[in-house]
């Protein structure tokens, strides 16, 4: 177990290194998409591992079943980012948005990016944690401003400061839930989260409940949970859309990963009470937030940077109400939206290559010109907006139901209004890009069948999620929604 | 330990007066030698080997390469200024180091030492530079300042993290500056100035 770990962080980092000196473009391909399907392997056997063993755990690192979950997440996600990234890398060079220079940095920084994200879910230490949170910002900063043109660095600028800024806040709270360990005589074992978890009841509530208040709007900020959501759309809209696809369907969630482990050990101390209140305050208003701007938006990719923004809501809103039924839905939303969010940006990729415009009125009759493309995106926007049978529908549902079940009426309701305005809005413009006549510019386009693979397997996990949970997976998201409720 | 204090903050409070980018870092770097100085003092008094360790690397770390670094920008940046009311950050300045004194002296006394209420001052002053200033290298000198002032604070109410972690946050720190001086440089590159007021374009 420890080499699977190890060969999963150090992967990444090799490839990353092989990269960065080479100059012909083709053996990057070869070596990048090898190398990721080697480190999804690696991961998927880890899960495999946990599946067996339940836990992994020794100095440093610790293995569950909630960092299954996401290692999920990150592996299918890094596997598609990279395949996507291929065919679409090359047309960026092609049409002369990139440099043949520029691709060896930016597969070596995709590389280092899944590095990061993989220690974040790997280490058990809540310090180890904030470091490999941190990293995963400056790994993405340069592939945000990867570009480097006026708006991906106001992007990328905003994005370093504004995360920077709230992860320091995130460690402020980290240092005084260590000062609260360091008070309840546990200092040999610093950080230890596990260590943390047996002595969670002993330690001051006030204290814990002041870094709670700090690690919250840390790691929220970089969850994209509103009010602290304004690098989001930015960042989101400027990164080349492989990686929009990987910050807003695994980084997002590997942010909220470290809250939540934060909160399991935090919850022992103070209860769920103020917690949960402060999660659904936050979910609520993130759902809430995201709708206007999704309603009248202009750029393509700054509407699905506003879906994540109210999917990361819908998220917190099922930690929030803290049942089983609800957090097992929550987790599963965690891989749900992963899937499908990454697919849309890819798409989007595709088709802001084709049209050479973000802009929402520019894009029109994607059916004439992209018929698979155009048929993957209607399927993409019905399964994020949570329409049956896709999977997407199934983690909302079971949500709803939990909030009913637990007779929150109100909250309940008020949440499926808000997501009918969520769905108005991204219906309203995917039907226009989609079925409105053909702009005279365009013709039939060719679309490259490594890009189309990519997104096809997202798109089959999509429908199939609707149908059919394996029972493996199934049996990993209960033991996690276990160890979130604190079992 | 009072005169570093004293000394600490006045540098926090005058670095809320400069317009000149050269002399901010000037006083980042003073400011971070007092910071690995009284990493060696705490190290000192506790005996704690990895304090010694820590000194060394604020020493190496915030007062060489990060000085060093953002020294080099600002040589290639000799028209920028910073351009902001230095009356209200240096009133909110003087205002932040009273408050997060009080704070500690009413909600934590038993722990009032002297440095806690200068950490958490300087904490406060770094994020007030961060807001207030628009001057891209001015805002790196806020975010160090921050962190100078986290750093601190935990030295000051925990014996400081353990070495790993500790040794994990400057790495942070240090690639972080890194990053944002590549930023700064294509900043400088397309826009043809620093000032981060210009980046208002993405909206909506």
């Amino acid at each position: 177990m420890f080499e699977l770990i190890l060969a999963a962080l150090v992967l990444p980092i090799v490839i990353g290194l092989i990269t960065l000196p080479q100059k012909n473009l083709t053996t990057i391909r070869y070596t990048n998409l090898a190398g990721s399907t080697l480190t999804s392997g690696v991961i998927l056997a880890i899960i495999c591992k946990i599946t067996e063993n339940k836990v992994f755990s020794s100095e440093f690192l610790y293995v569950d079943y909630l960092s299954a979950v996401l290692l999920l997440v990150v592996a299918l996600l890094t596997f598609t980012a990279t395949l996507f990234s291929l065919p679409y890398m090359e047309k960026e060079v092609k049409e002369g948005h990139a440099t043949e220079k520029m691709i060896p940095r930016y597969y070596a920084l995709l590389n280092l990016f899944t590095f990061a994200m993989v220690s974040v879910l790997v280490v058990g230490n809540l310090g180890l944690m904030w470091v490999a949170v941190e990293g995963t910002t400056l790994a993405s900063a340069l592939l945000v401003a990867f570009y480097f043109n006026r708006s991906a660095l106001e992007a990328a600028w905003k994005y370093v400061m504004i995360c920077t800024v709230g992860i320091c806040l995130a460690l402020l709270g980290t240092m005084i839930l260590y000062y609260a360990q360091v008070n309840a005589g546990g200092e040999t074992q610093a950080l230890n989260w596990l260590y943390l978890k047996q002595i969670s009841a002993t330690l001051n509530p006030t204290i814990v409940k002041l870094a709670f208040v700090f690690i919250l709007i840390g790691y929220g900020t970089k969850a994209g949970l509103a009010p602290m959501h304004t690098w989001l759309p930015d960042a989101h809209s400027q990164a080349p859309s492989p990686v929009s696809g990987l910050l807003s369907g695994a980084l997002l969630s590997c942010a909220f990963y470290a809250l939540i482990r934060n909160i399991i050990i935090i919850q022992g101390t103070i209860g769920t009470e103020f917690i949960h209140t402060v999660l659904l305050g936050l979910g609520i208003l993130s759902v809430l937030l995201a709708i206007p701007f999704v309603l009248g938006q202009h750029d393509v990719k700054r509407l699905l940077a506003y879906s994540s923004v109210e999917h990361m809501g819908i998220i917190a809103i099922g930690f929030g109400v803290g049942t089983p039924l609800a957090v097992y839905a929550a987790l599963l939303h965690i891989i749900n939206h992963a899937i499908a969010k990454s697919a849309l940006f890819y798409l989007v990729g595709i088709i802001s290559q084709e049209y050479k415009t973000r802009h929402l009125k520019e894009i029109q009759g994607i059916a004439r010109v992209m018929p698979a493309v155009a048929t993957m995106f209607m399927i993409g926007i019905l399964a994020i907006t949570g329409t049956p049978p896709l999977n997407i529908f199934i983690s909302k549902f079971l949500l709803i139901n939990a909030m009913f079940e637990n007779k929150m009426w109100l909250l309940g309701g008020l949440t499926l209004l808000l997501l009918v305005g969520v769905f108005a809005g991204l219906m309203n413009y995917a039907l226009k890009m989609t079925f409105s006549s053909v702009p005279e510019k365009m013709k039939q386009a060719n679309v490259s069948y490594l890009a189309l693979t990519a997104i096809g397997l997202s798109i089959c996990l999509m429908i199939v999620g609707g149908f059919y949970l394996p029972t493996v997976l199934s049996e990993i998201l209960t033991k996690a929604a276990e160890i979130v409720i604190g079992g | 330990m009072t005169l570093l204090t004293v000394l600490l903050l006045a540098a926090a409070v005058i670095l809320t007066r400069v317009s000149s980018l050269r002399t901010a870092v000037g006083i980042l770097g003073f400011q971070s030698v007092i910071v690995a100085l009284a990493c060696l003092i705490f190290g000192l008094k506790t005996g704690e080997f990895h304090m010694y360790i820590a000194a060394v690397l604020t020493a190496v770390i915030k007062v060489g390469l990060i000085v060093y670094s953002l020294w080099k920008v600002t040589l290639q940046l000799k028209q920028e200024r910073e351009i902001a009311n230095f009356n209200v950050s240096f009133l909110l300045a003087i205002l932040a180091i009273i408050v997060s004194y009080g704070f500690v002296n009413k909600v934590l006394p038993h722990m009032a030492g002297e440095t806690l209420g200068a950490a958490i001052a300087l904490t406060m002053i770094g994020l007030l530079m961060i807001i207030a200033r628009s001057q891209a290298i001015m805002q790196v000198v806020g975010l160090i300042t921050m962190e100078n002032g986290l750093y601190l604070l935990g030295l000051s109410i925990t014996k400081g993290l353990p070495l790993i972690i500790e040794m994990g946050i400057f790495f942070d720190i240090l690639v972080a500056v890194v990053v944002l001086v590549i930023l700064t440089h294509r900043l400088k590159y397309s826009f043809e100035t620093t000032d981060t007021s210009i980046l208002n374009e993405l909206k909506g």
